[in-house]
């Protein structure tokens, strides 16, 4: 004779997972959702910082947006330094995520080292780098005038200083390397996630096989990790094509208009100039983008997964 | 007619007595006041500061607290704290906030009350706290910082100029002459930052261009912009280093500091950071006024304009008005312990200031050093010359458009024209944005 127990939601396994998954969607809908919403209400209307009314007045900003050539350029340098930069990052995420798969001394302190851009709060990094590639003051710049490269008779430049944020060429190259020093690590650790996920027997067999590094890298571990690796991807790159941090402590969006982005340019029209209206319609234009790339590359991922 | 004179008349006393009452008597017990303002760049101003509202506080029955940040800061905290309906009593900003006029106090009766106590105003005060198109005082004015030439003595003397450049061709034929001796460059910023926006905008005026005409149309699109910006670009080129493109908020100090510029253009914080660290340096630098262009000769100011934002009500919103009074009345304090870096908006409030101009209290050398912004203060302006400062205006600013033209230009990347004429399209994109919310106009 078996024992029946009394009915209790819990036992019901649908319940119980929407009980799992109700703080994160709250979450969502809180800090994701009504924030995106406003959003769009403020896009379509006149609201400025100081109204926040909101007068229907249909696309007419996304009309004026799209007619601005700055936003149009904004548009796509944001574009430009995301790609540029996930090629860095993907290849950097790579490398790293091998070499800290390995086994070697002071491997776990290596680790925690390499971790450090992304758990440092990015305000406080960019302070630091800020200082870092300072016009006038760089010590980058005070060693490669110590070692002849800068200065007269200097490889690099006949001046003391590269004008690392000045100059339109560096202050780009000093930007995207920035993302990159600041996203790798994120990367890294999830394709490691990836690659410690990888069956041992799978390895095992190919070692037996007298598969070499480079073979069972290209043509196990890299195939079989490409899910993972389209999820950093998005990861990163949808980080990136918001962020505005960087450039608004680096460089404020010059020398002329050439580290202006997306996330600046909204801030500057929305909330710097009071215009909360196009500044929200500039940072929509970005959604649908965004969505279409992440559908993109999870439907990548979803294919590229074993089944 | 004359009732109504005589009825704003009967107001103006009432607001008077009532504000002299609540001196007498003191606020109801409770009421609390709290201030948000920059840090100074004379450190010992913010103590001298913060016991003066100490005492204030005491004397009026108020707690006043002070919270003193990063100037820059300052626009979007005001920003976030009218949205969420609270945050300080009053917010001091170093730049006009006008785009955010409907969500501050219209404080008309204590811009009145201080016509009548203390007489003439700079008119570059009120331009900067009063919107024309809806005949509102957003803010409160008492005094403001002025741009002024700051230039090394031995070098320009060298160069044939032994009272520093006097004009923009001065400057062009001066710098170029000690930058390809010396290789140090002069030091104008042509960055998306508030002091390079300052500097290029006197240029601008000084060759007789401007952002908006009197009545508050765009007009930057015009030759004599075109010819400011040529004048921009060719300075970069013969007289400064790539550094300008990346200038910022401590470039001026760090540069004269450093005796890493022949000549810039800044308030006297940076003479005085060079006054405490060395001051044989210091006397070497020499002050001249707005330098004179073909139409003129302008000056930038950074006025430090109060608002009380609209939440703000009762006990608390007349104890705010009465300490921005108190505190207007009292500027000869704030002009002496900000070390002449502060300027009154009311000549009256400060009878000291010619005397100090004449013999610096803080020990220069010469002694007169500052006597050239008696000259210097005659020539001005606000932010959005030769009207008034507007939504426009600070839309202008937060999209930094002026520095971006010069830079193109000195860069090579367009032409004079081809760029003003661009960035005249945007300018006239904001303006019309703005006029269509009313907020814009009717300043001739």
């Amino acid at each position: 004779m078996s024992l029946r127990l009394p009915a209790f939601p819990f036992d019901n396994r649908r319940v119980v997972g929407a009980l799992f998954l109700a703080p994160a969607l709250l979450y969502i809908l809180l800090i994701v959702g009504f924030p995106f919403l406003l959003a769009i209400a403020f896009g379509f209307s006149d609201v400025t910082v100081g109204n926040t009314d909101l007068n229907f007045v249909g696309f007419r900003n996304f009309e004026a947006v799209w007619d601005n050539a700055i936003f149009r350029q904004v548009f796509e340098t944001t574009i430009r330094f995301t790609l540029i930069s996930q090629v860095f990052i993907l290849l950097f995420a790579n490398i790293l995520a091998i070499i800290f798969t390995q086994d070697f001394t002071g491997k776990w302190f290596a680790r925690f080292i390499f971790i450090l851009p992304w758990a440092t709060p990015v305000s406080l990094a960019m302070i630091g780098w800020l200082w870092m590639l300072d016009t006038k003051y760089s010590p980058i710049d005070y060693l490669l005038l110590q070692t002849g490269f800068l200065g007269p008779g200097g490889i690099l430049s006949k001046d003391r200083n590269l004008f690392w944020l000045a100059s339109p060429d560096l202050a780009q190259i000093s930007v995207i390397f920035v993302q990159v020093w600041r996203m790798t690590p994120l990367a890294t650790v999830i394709l490691m996630a990836g690659l410690s996920s990888i069956p041992t027997d799978i390895l095992d067999q190919a070692e037996v096989d007298g598969s070499r590094f480079m073979r069972t890298l290209l043509l196990i571990k890299l195939p079989l990790i490409l899910p993972i690796m389209v999820i950093a991807l998005l990861f990163s790159m949808i980080t990136m094509f918001g962020d505005m941090t960087v450039v608004y402590v680096l460089t404020r969006g010059g020398p002329v208009d050439y580290t202006r982005v997306l996330g600046l340019y909204s801030f500057q029209v929305g909330i710097e100039g009071g215009n909360l209206a196009q500044g929200a319609a500039i940072s929509l234009f970005a959604f649908p983008l965004l969505l279409a790339m992440a559908i993109f590359m999870l439907r990548t991922a979803s294919r590229a997964e074993v089944r | 007619m004359t009732s109504i004179i005589r009825t704003l008349i009967v107001l103006t006393i009432c607001a008077a007595v009532s504000a002299a009452s609540a001196a007498q008597d003191g606020f109801p017990d409770g009421t609390e006041i709290s201030l948000l303002q920059w840090s100074h760049f004379v450190p010992t101003y913010d103590e001298w500061f913060d016991a003066y509202t100490r005492e204030w506080g005491a004397a009026n029955n108020v707690s006043v607290t002070v919270d003193h940040v990063n100037f820059t800061e300052l626009p979007t905290s005001l920003a976030a704290e009218i949205d969420a309906g609270q945050g300080h009593t009053i917010i001091e900003l170093p730049s006009s906030p006008a785009s955010l006029v409907q969500g501050l106090h219209d404080l008309s009766d204590i811009n009145s009350q201080a016509d009548a106590l203390f007489g003439e105003r700079r008119h570059h005060c009120k331009a900067v706290t009063y919107l024309p198109s809806v005949g509102v005082y957003y803010g409160f004015a008492a005094g403001y910082a002025l741009n002024h030439g700051n230039y090394d003595i031995e070098l320009w003397a060298a160069a044939g100029y032994p009272e520093g450049p006097k004009t923009y061709e001065d400057l062009l034929a001066g710098g170029r002459a000690i930058f390809e001796a010396t290789g140090i460059p002069v030091g104008i910023g042509i960055s998306p930052e508030i002091d390079s926006e300052i500097a290029n905008r006197e240029v601008i005026w000084s060759f007789g261009g401007s952002v908006q005409d009197e009545s508050g149309n765009a007009v930057f699109n015009s030759p004599a912009t075109v010819a400011a910006v040529k004048y921009l670009a060719q300075l970069q080129n013969q007289a400064m280093t790539a550094e300008v493109f990346g200038w910022t908020g401590a470039s001026n100090n760090q540069a004269l500091v450093a005796g890493a510029a022949s000549f810039i253009l800044n308030p006297d914080s940076a003479y005085r950071s060079l006054q405490k660290v060395d001051r044989p340096a210091a006397a070497n630098i020499g002050f001249t006024p707005a330098l004179v262009g073909p139409a003129g000769a302008f000056g930038g100011t950074h006025a430090f304009i109060s608002v009380i934002p609209a939440y703000v009500e009762g006990s608390q919103l007349q104890a705010a008005k009465k300490f921005l009074l108190d505190l207007a009345a009292n500027y000869s304090e704030i002009t002496y312990h900000s070390e002449l870096f502060n300027l009154p908006c009311f000549p009256g409030t400060v009878t000291e200031l010619d005397s100090w101009l004449d013999d610096d209290p803080f020990g220069s050398s010469p002694a007169d050093k500052f006597a050239v912004l008696k000259t210097a203060i005659d020539r001005s302006v606000n932010f959005g010359f030769p009207g008034f400062s507007n939504p426009a205006i600070a839309q202008v600013y937060a999209e930094h458009i002026i520095p971006k033209v010069i830079a193109q230009v000195a860069l090579g990347e367009a032409t004079a024209e081809d760029a003003v004429a661009l960035a005249g399209e945007r300018i006239e994109e904001i303006f019309a944005h703005w006029r269509s919310l009313g907020l814009v106009g009717s300043g001739g």
